[in-house]
């Protein structure tokens, strides 16, 4: 099976030489870190389509996305889970029904089997009674809980997380990680990860397949983990 | 003029874009624009009943009282119907309704929805296949329309009834007051209405979800994106309620 997430000469900013290539194999996963400057933050964008890459292309499970229509592009997305930055939770919302809103408008289940699929989510990233506060009300760590159960809704094969460990301890970060993974298979992890961010913690990185750190020039450098 | 106009067109393909989706809706996401119409229909409609009873009923008492006194001078109360009729119900009630919906929630929903786009909530929608017009227009554009048009008749009534105590304040009996306006009303005065309440909804609706969703990700253009979506609101309500003018 080739490559589900290939970046192909992907320029991230002005001053890099190098434009970016990385290819994460299915049942990896991959963490590619550096500092802001670097560009690391526009790779989950690219990957899912919601910028357009200024150069090079972008296949996602051997999609180029920028030769989707807009309509296309979103029921494409639903193939892929993604955590953005910041969590994205929709602040007026519990964050059940923030786990429940793309399964809301992105499948054709009745409200009922909808309910259920949430609650089987929220069991199993061990969010319990804080499922039915609101993002202002809950923790941190509560919140990349419900940020990653949403990423999880549709049960992809692919997960894109930007900065998913920020604000949470290094035990919790790797129980998220392995939520994540979704179990293991003889290949490795069941998804397939590329996670982007500035740092993670020690204990995810030794989880990690490949970990890169993005230079500002723009090279990839292979970090032993 | 042709900024103004490429805003037009801009704000056309916005709101065909927001109404298009609508039909690709699944029945659980129904339930969700459904839930989220309503929650807008109690923020923009009923929590404003207050003050469109007080506006009109002002409105109304004022400008039925100096009609009543002055007219009567001349002996032609009889156009008091007309001016209920022509002025508060065709005219001024569509206006001042609309303008009180573009000041308390025209703009609360560009910031909410700026709001939103900062705080990276648009983001995420699209990022899970959400169409944002589904979940953040939609609703807001059928709330509006359908407050706007529930506050519109609650304008009407209260100028009305406000009219006839004027009247009987001023001393004219109820029944020569009810025979005048309801001779002055007529059904086209109600289509027109309805047309009027419509097509302001739509302004009040899509506008200000128009300039919410137009800025970036930096908070200082919240503030911004409320001031442009108000005033392109206001100028939006006065220049439909003057095509309807030269229309009828």
């Amino acid at each position: 099976m080739t490559a589900p997430l290939v970046f192909e000469a992907v320029p991230l900013n002005s001053r890099t030489r190098t434009p970016f290539t990385l290819s994460v194999a299915v049942h990896q996963t991959v963490a590619v870190l550096g500092d802001e400057a670097s560009g690391v933050d526009r790779l989950g964008a690219f990957a899912l389509g919601l910028e357009a890459p200024p150069g090079g292309r972008v296949l996602v499970l051997d999609t180029d996305l920028a030769t989707l229509s807009d309509r296309q592009r979103l029921a494409f997305r639903r193939r892929v889970g993604y955590l953005p930055a910041g969590d994205g939770l929709i602040q007026n919302l519990s964050l059940r029904d923030n786990i429940a809103l793309p399964l809301r408008f992105g499948s054709t289940s009745s409200p009922r089997d909808i309910d259920g699929r949430v609650n089987v989510i929220v069991v199993a990233v061990r969010l319990g009674g804080a499922a039915d506060r609101r993002p202002a009300q809950a923790n941190e760590e509560e919140c990349r809980r419900a940020a990653l159960a949403r990423a999880m809704a549709f049960d992809p094969m692919v997960l894109v997380l930007e900065q998913p460990f920020d604000g949470v301890t290094a035990r919790a970060a790797a129980e998220l990680l392995e939520i994540a993974r979704g179990g293991e298979t003889a290949e490795g992890a069941r998804r397939t990860i590329l996670i982007v961010g500035q740092e993670i913690p020690a204990v995810v990185q030794r989880r990690c397949d490949r970990l890169y750190r993005l230079t500002r020039a723009g090279s990839l450098e292979l970090e032993t983990v | 003029m042709a900024r103004w106009l490429s805003l037009l067109g801009a704000l056309a393909r916005f709101s065909f874009g927001g109404a298009r989706p609508a039909t690709r809706l699944p029945r659980a996401g129904r339930d969700v624009v459904l839930r989220v119409t309503l929650n807008q229909i109690r923020f923009t409609a009923v929590h404003a009943i207050g003050l469109i009873v007080l506006l009109s009923g002002i409105l109304s008492f004022l400008v039925i009282s100096q009609a009543v006194r002055e007219l009567g001078q001349i002996g032609a109360t009889g156009l008091i119907g007309t001016l209920m009729v022509v002025a508060i119900v065709r005219e001024l009630g569509p206006l001042i309704t609309a303008l009180a919906i573009v000041g308390r929630s025209g703009t609360a929903i560009a910031a909410e929805l700026a709001t939103n786009t900062v705080m990276g909530e648009v983001r995420a929608l699209e990022g899970m296949g959400i169409d944002p017009r589904q979940y953040l227009v939609l609703p807001r554009f059928m709330g509006a329309m359908a407050s706007l048009f529930s506050l519109l008749i609650l304008f009407d009534v209260v100028a009305i009834t406000a009219g006839f105590a004027a009247a009987a304040f001023n001393g004219m009996t109820g029944s020569r007051y009810a025979e005048i306006v309801l001779r002055s009303l007529s059904a086209r005065d109600v289509w027109l209405t309805v047309a009027k309440a419509l097509a302001l909804g739509l302004i009040v609706g899509i506008v200000p979800s128009y300039f919410g969703l137009s800025v970036r990700r930096v908070a200082t253009e919240v503030p911004v994106a409320v001031s442009r979506a108000t005033v392109a609101s206001i100028v939006g309500v006065f220049l439909c309620s003057a095509l309807f003018v030269l229309l009828s």
